[in-house]
């Protein structure tokens, strides 16, 4: 081969024609189309489907499974009636039509000059896609939060049953189900979509039709979920064990179509995530001048894309266990009921890291800022990060060491989730390193920071008890992993995404976050917290199980105060939405660098326009350099220089 | 460095430190000895919570077998081995609060910290310390796990146990939502009250039904699943008399929360004369 250097001639490239305004049909598409199409689709396809099934002509068993496969398949019309009614099919459409998209269309579609209307629409812009992200997490939420306050109103009013025990065992679960999908989208869908390609010095997601695909995917699949609740429950826990799921009502049909199309969405936003970091970040940010929470997304984008699929799979055979009358789980014909948790726990222990991963780089993110101090360690919290992602793949029989289902797992499983806490720790001490010697710039994100810490304190020290497999045998099911793992999710999870969403709120709505008020709402949600949890934690030891509407005299005393601690924490939420939704209205104006932050994101005007950038920036140096020289540091280096010379005069 | 030096020679003289110049310097600063001060005040303060969990766990009528007593050794210990841990994070989060101090101000403050990028030290201190810790928190779970294996049923059937006293075998079933055991040995009687004698091995054998239960002895420290289609074991040696909860822990349907009913661990006779109330025949 010879060396001849090829030169590639700027050839304009055919660009498809225009076919009228841009847009085309996607100018008439939005929420309220996509609404009709979805209940027109779901309606026609019941109705046809009431017709076909063979009603009475089968034995006493089809009726039930003739139901399920109607409701299955009208909650499937659903979600693809409501996907084309948005216009999600428009642009493989047009594209099969031999009318491809044009960059006017394009545009059109990332949301130019449609005002608020593209907060409603199928908008590919990153921007656009993330405000959507934080509100539909504020509503589920909403949904989570007014549940759990259903729950403990039962466990309080210990004298008699508030609720029948369909509709309680149907809360619990509702309110399992949607705060996780809820605490799954709330840092890696806002701030992933919002920040994260303004942080890489990117123009958009690399997939930007592909990013409103799963966030519409993900407004789909919700509706089926909590409509449950209406149509007889999904009364088996948010973990949905087979074989007691087949004898649910209908409404476990609907959390069984929410949780596969959810994974489709999640599926979809980790591949874009994870492009996205991989190949788009600006010139000159090399791996080791990479922010750590693009890091932690990343991370957290790996795990979901592995680990979802597993829990769809799950829902796949229990759907068709109850549609088509096969038996994947059915131990009389031949399934098998540990398929199912193994299944189910393969995601559902990453699913917990997916969680708390991207909030704790978030916060590490921050108390840089707020530190004025360099990360410490950054090695350190990459190595953490992976080795977090790494052990994760191997620990989930941890929540199924009482199945019997191997009883010598015990011991391998409990090396790997012992050894989780190594990696875990690591992210702890680039915490406190980061804190070492720092006066703190003192606003409410760090000091949610603080309580953060105070709560991965406690999760942390009751996971030890957890993660031994004799002591799990007492605490396993018990209000003890109850109260341990709100101290994760809520404690480190939900305030950690409290405070990242606080501190890029200026960047996302070119509003400052009224502290005043969301201070008074937040320390009142984390004090009741506190004592909500802490009594949990003693209603566990004494030997209460979990997912129980009525309990033994004995434990009356630690659910009361529980209860009282919950309505505290509903009331702190409710200010701090409060100081959310004024400050969104009418706060005052943000500037464009609020925090006096190095990471790109700032760099750029508030409010961020289309394409983020005018020019696309180039990095030189990694985003920590704060700080001023260590005073001692100075009489170190003046005895290493006198060491030295001492050398060189021998 | 040859070995012919002569030792009597006296070292040139040299401005280099003593090697534990730096460490001594680091623990006369004041901030080290305050955060010091603080971290020991905590572990005083912490420590105590390892009985008040016990106190907590033995409310409901105290440990009743073999197990339960491990059981609470167990958290007892890992309570004390984290406390320094949890003390050592919690002091640097208080120092870093009130001590170190903070800034109020609206603007990002002008005034910056010490740009610590990493420190050697306090990496490898820390990793070589959580690591001991898991490495302990691992070996002492699988000694454990091993005791209480052997203590409970473990994979060894009921006729090749090297006790001395005879075991009972008790075949578990769950059902929505009750439990029934039955004896095998004692003419198959079954009850829905799991009666005991005190100091002998109880062997179960645990199923179910319809869906998944999870058998759990409360004061005994025993929790197994029953899964239909399959039978897990487990079991206890009771050493103390008296009335204990049962419940089941895995929802297992609308009326989970009223599967529950009690073990009775009577004397020898008073289990004698209990299986021959319900018909069966003297156990030895």
């Amino acid at each position: 081969m010879s060396q001849t250097a090829v030169i590639h001639e700027h050839k304009a490239v055919p660009q498809p024609k225009q076919h009228g305004k841009p847009g085309g049909f996607l100018a008439q598409a939005n929420i309220f189309t996509g609404l009709i199409g979805g209940v027109v689709t779901a309606g026609v396809t019941y109705f046809i489907g009431d017709k076909l099934v063979p009603w009475g002509t089968q034995n006493a068993d089809f009726s039930q499974v003739g139901l399920n496969a109607l409701v299955f398949c009208t909650f499937v019309a659903w979600v693809i009636g409501f996907m084309a009614g948005i216009g999600a099919f428009a642009g493989p459409i047009r594209w099969a039509l031999g009318h491809d998209l044009t960059h006017d269309d394009a545009e059109y579609m990332a949301g130019k000059g449609q005002g608020r209307m593209k907060y409603w629409k199928y908008t590919t812009d990153h921007k656009v896609v993330g405000i959507q992200y934080l509100v539909m997490a504020l509503v589920l939420f909403g949904f989570g939060g007014f549940f759990a306050m259903l729950i403990r109103t039962e466990l309080g009013a210990t004298w008699r049953e508030v609720f029948d025990p369909n509709f309680y065992n149907s809360l619990i679960g509702t309110h399992g189900i949607v705060m996780i999908i809820a605490m799954i989208i709330v840092v890696a869908g806002p701030l992933g979509n919002f920040i994260m390609p303004l942080m890489i010095g990117a123009r958009d997601m690399a997939f930007p039709r592909l990013n409103a695909l799963s966030f519409w995917l993900l407004f789909a699949a919700v509706p089926p979920l909590v409509l449950n609740l209406v149509l007889g429950g999904m009364r088996d826990g948010w973990t949905a064990y087979q074989p007691l799921g087949t004898q649910a009502p209908i409404g476990m049909i609907g959390y069984q179509v929410c949780i596969i199309t959810f994974a489709f969405s999640t599926g979809i936003a980790g591949v874009n995530l994870i492009t996205t970091i991989v190949t788009m970040r600006a010139r000159g940010m090399t791996w080791a001048r990479t922010p750590i929470f693009i890091i932690g997304t990343l991370a957290a984008a790996i795990m979901g894309l592995v680990w979802f699929p597993m829990f769809q799979y799950a829902q796949l055979l229990a759907a068709s266990d109850k549609v088509i009358g096969t038996s994947f789980y059915i131990p009389q014909n031949g399934g098998s009921v540990w398929l199912y948790e193994n299944l189910f726990w393969l995601l559902g222990h990453p699913e917990v890291y997916v969680i708390i991963v991207p909030a704790t780089a978030g916060i590490m993110e921050l108390m840089v800022v707020f530190l004025r101090k360099p990360l410490f360690s950054y090695k350190m919290a990459i190595v953490g990060f992976a080795g977090v992602v790494g052990i994760s793949a191997v620990v989930w029989v941890h929540h199924m060491y009482m199945t019997g289902f191997a009883p010598q797992a015990g011991y391998p499983f409990m090396l790997s989730t012992e050894l989780i806490s190594i990696p875990f720790g690591f992210l702890v001490l680039v915490m406190l390193g980061t804190m070492w010697r720092g006066k703190a710039w003192n606003r409410l994100p760090m000091m949610i920071v603080y309580a953060v810490i105070f709560d991965k304190i406690i999760g942390g020290i009751t996971g030890v008890y957890l993660s031994d497999v004799p002591v799990d045998q007492y605490m396993h099911g018990s209000m003890f992993v109850v109260a341990h793992f709100h101290y994760m999710l809520m404690g480190a999870g939900l305030f950690g995404a409290m405070a990242v969403i606080i501190y890029w709120f200026p960047k996302m709505t070119g509003r400052m976050f009224d502290e005043r008020i969301g201070k008074i709402g937040f320390w009142t949600a984390f004090l009741a917290f506190q004592v909500t949890f802490l009594s949990m934690f003693v209603a566990g030891l004494q030997g209460m199980p979990r997912r129980v509407l009525q309990f033994d005299n004995a434990f009356e005393i630690s659910n009361w105060i529980s209860t009282i601690g919950a309505y505290f924490i509903g009331i702190g939420m409710l200010i701090f939405l409060y100081a959310l939704i004024t400050s969104w209205r009418n706060g005052k104006v943000a500037p464009s660098n609020p925090w006096g932050s190095k990471t790109l994101e700032w760099q750029t005007q508030t409010p961020v326009p289309l394409e983020n950038f005018p020019v696309l920036p180039v990095v030189t140096s990694d985003p920590y350099g704060y700080g001023v020289p260590d005073p001692y540091l100075k009489v170190e280096e003046q005895l290493d220089k006198d060491d030295n010379e001492t050398v060189g005069a021998r | 460095m040859s070995i012919e030096t002569p030792v009597d020679q006296p070292e040139p003289p040299t401005n280099r430190p003593d090697p534990t110049h730096r460490m001594k310097e680091w623990f006369s600063r004041d901030y080290v000895r305050k955060i010091i001060a603080i971290f020991i005040v905590l572990t005083i303060i912490i420590i105590p919570i390892a009985w008040l969990v016990i106190h907590f766990l033995e409310l409901s009528g105290g440990p009743a077998s073999s197990i339960m007593e491990e059981l609470e050794t167990t958290i007892f210990v890992f309570t004390l081995v984290s406390a320094p841990l949890m003390a050592i994070t919690a002091a640097v989060l208080v120092y870093s609060l009130f001590g170190w101090g903070s800034i109020k101000s609206e603007e990002p403050p002008m005034q910056e910290n010490p740009a610590i990028r990493t420190n050697a030290v306090a990496v490898i201190g820390w990793t070589v310390a959580t690591s001991l810790l898991a490495a302990f928190l691992v070996i002492w779970g699988m000694v454990e796990l091993a005791t209480i294996t052997a203590d409970s049923y473990g994979s060894t059937p009921a006729s090749q146990q090297p006790n001395a006293t005879k075991p009972i075998d008790v075949n578990v079933t769950g059902q929505q939502w009750v439990w029934t055991f039955e004896y095998p040995d004692q003419e198959r009687i079954q009850s829905d009250v799991l009666v005991v004698p005190i100091n002998t091995p109880i062997y179960f054998n645990v199923t179910s039904k319809d869906v998944i239960h999870s058998f759990w002895v409360v004061e005994m420290g025993v929790k197994i699943d029953a899964n239909p289609g399959a039978v897990t074991n487990t079991g206890f040696t009771a050493n103390k008399l008296g009335t204990f909860n049962i419940r089941c822990a895995e929802l297992c349907g609308l009326h989970h929360a009223y599967m529950e009913t009690n073990v009775q661990v009577v004397t020898q006779d008073q289990f004698d004369s209990w299986v021959r109330e319900q018909g069966g025949k003297r156990t030895v």
